[in-house]
């Protein structure tokens, strides 16, 4: 077969043409430049359909990112505030320094123990001292008896909540010397089962939004490719392999996954800081001093790459649906 | 050489589009087929580029068994293979040099070489002065030889042109057969499915009949040399 071709190349009239020529997109860059052009021309031939597919992406994406802002800020709170969900457990009598250990080391193993603090008498004093400073006088006559020896606890992020604090006093409080329990606010308990509500919550949601975006997206980019079927299969027809025809289409999704992807950063950003800069004079608080903040560059980064991978697989599984050559 | 052994293609179960097809077209040759409209030309001509496999026997070009080819190996032997497509299937919205650079682009050749290569054929075709437009804003004749041009530009083994001539009025007609005896000279096999008669007649070439899907007349392998006496034909062998 070889040497038929070169028999009907000697023939062509001029010799020029029938020269070999190099193969530009020979070597990964070459293709790429190449595919990468081609995914442009599409872009530019199919304007409408290609901004119905970034608006969808970026749009699915902003979705997700407000809930993600929304999630992080109020873990950040919930951090805050929880840690006021502290158990203190005070001793009737303050124990031997010896016994101290072993009574620290009982607690500890009740389940949703984070930390354990030993307050003497002695150091309890000092600490009501430092709190009154200026005001001494009115410690005046008390001494270090007054003030019952304790034990500060600290419990897991997940045990913060009504039930579990509930349930964890009642452990304590089996605890021999252990004379009195005192913990924490209710409404930071409340808070607390909320947040664990809420994040039950965005695991559904986020999983079931995936899904959705997935099959949306995956659907528009059917239509891109439903526009251009003839395209397909007229590239097919004349020997383009099955990556010739899909690589564009692929790299497509992706350019369009990503400017999805910042458009809703930059939807997102503008929505924080109008929220930010409007919120003190309708909330009444000073938003900043809240310690509100916005999404870390992680944060960012996985949002850009979840709308680049958004875009691959959209394009990747309509295009399995669509070709079988 | 392109071989056709008891091949039989149906589209739905008990309607058969074609049976019993025993065929052998050398390499060189230059063949019409031919038959009634529905007689199964097309479906022929698909069978020998693959966008169809038969649903029985074998097809072979150049020994090469197109029935045992994987999904890979497909796009190969395409590529040695134009095709003029009944319907054209030009890209409306691609230009004239895009449309016939495509060829060229999916074997990977470089930019700078695929525009002379298209230039220069389409020059040949005398399209020079429609590079830039789009398939939309040219006549029917020159439709047909932007078709032609995207099938010949990369020399190909095979050409296979179904039903070329449709709608062209005489001139139009002689010049595209005019391209195909020039591709024949240079070695290509040409195979053109066509009902028209006096393109058939004019030509004095060997016509396969079809007839329901059935060979009825396999004719006479064509005597090189014989027919380029008769019609007038600037470019002959040499
Ligand atoms: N995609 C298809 N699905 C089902 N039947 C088909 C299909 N294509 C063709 N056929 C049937 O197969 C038979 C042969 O069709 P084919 O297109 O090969 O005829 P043809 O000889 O090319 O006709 P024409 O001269 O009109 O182009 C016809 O009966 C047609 O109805
Ligand atoms: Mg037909």
């Amino acid at each position: 077969m070889a040497a038929s071709k070169a028999n009907s190349m000697k023939n062509t009239p001029k010799p020029a043409a029938s020269v070999r020529p190099k193969l530009a997109q020979e070597g990964f860059f070459g293709r790429l430049s190449y595919f990468s052009a081609r995914a442009l021309a599409n872009l530019r031939q199919n304007v409408f359909v290609s901004l119905v597919t970034v608006a969808t992406i970026s749009l699915a994406l902003l979705i997700g990112a407000l809930f993600l802002l929304v999630y992080v800020n109020l873990e950040g709170l919930a951090n805050g505030w929880s840690d006021k969900v502290q158990i203190t457990a005070y001793f009737d009598k303050e124990p031997a320094p010896l016994a101290v250990a072993a009574l620290k080391t009982t607690v500890k193993s009740i389940p949703g123990t984070k930390s354990v603090t030993f307050i003497s008498k002695q150091e309890a004093e000092s600490r009501l001292r430092a709190r009154l400073k200026g005001q001494e006088s009115l410690l005046e006559g008390v001494n270090a008896d007054v003030l019952p020896a304790s034990l500060e606890i600290r419990l897991d992020r997940e045990h913060r909540d009504n039930f579990a604090v509930t349930h964890y006093v009642a452990a304590l409080k089996k605890v021999q010397g252990i004379s009195e329990v005192q913990y924490g606010e209710e409404w930071v308990q409340r808070f607390n089962t909320f947040m664990n509500f809420f994040r039950l919550m965005g695991l559904l949601l986020g999983s079931f939004l995936t899904v959705a975006v997935l099959f949306i997206v995956s659907n528009t980019i059917k239509l891109t490719i439903y526009a251009r079927k003839e395209e397909l299969e007229l590239l097919s027809l004349v020997g383009a392999t099955r990556f010739f025809i899909k690589a564009p289409f692929l790299i497509e999704g992706i350019l369009q996954g990503a400017l999805g992807a910042l458009l809703s950063l930059l939807a997102l950003a503008g929505c924080y800081f109008a929220f930010m800069h409007n919120a003190g004079s309708f909330l009444g608080v000073n938003p900043a001093g809240a310690g509100l903040t916005f999404l870390s560059p992680l944060h960012l980064a996985a949002i850009l790459g979840g709308g680049v991978l958004l875009g691959f697989i959209g394009s990747l599984t309509s295009l399995r649906r669509f070709i079988n050559i | 050489m392109i071989q056709l052994h008891n091949v039989g293609m149906s589209y739905q179960p008990e309607v058969a589009a074609l049976s019993d097809i025993n065929l052998k077209i050398p390499k060189g040759d230059f063949v019409f087929l031919t038959g009634q409209s529905g007689a199964g030309k097309s479906t022929l001509l698909k069978l020998l580029y693959a966008e169809l496999t038969p649903s029985r026997g074998q097809v072979l070009i150049d020994g090469q068994n197109l029935t045992r080819l994987s999904r890979s190996q497909i796009p190969l032997v395409r590529r040695s293979i134009g095709v003029v497509f009944q319907d054209y299937k030009l890209l409306p919205n691609r230009t004239v040099l895009e449309n016939v650079a495509i060829t060229l682009e999916v074997l990977g050749w470089g930019q700078r070489d695929i525009g002379k290569k298209v230039f220069h054929i389409l020059k040949r075709m005398g399209l020079e002065s429609k590079l830039n437009s789009t398939p939309l804003r040219l006549s029917g004749g020159e439709q047909q030889r932007v078709a032609l041009a995207r099938a010949l530009v990369n020399d190909p083994k095979i050409l296979i042109a179904d039903e070329p001539t449709g709608n062209l009025d005489e001139e139009n007609k002689e010049a595209i057969l005019n391209f195909f005896k020039e591709a024949n000279n240079r070695g290509t096999t040409v195979v053109v499915a066509t009902h028209d008669r006096r393109v058939i007649e004019n030509s004095h070439r060997r016509v396969i009949r079809l007839d329901k899907g059935r060979i009825v007349d396999q004719g006479e392998p064509s005597l090189p040399g014989e027919e380029s006496a008769e019609v007038p034909d600037g470019s002959v062998q040499g």
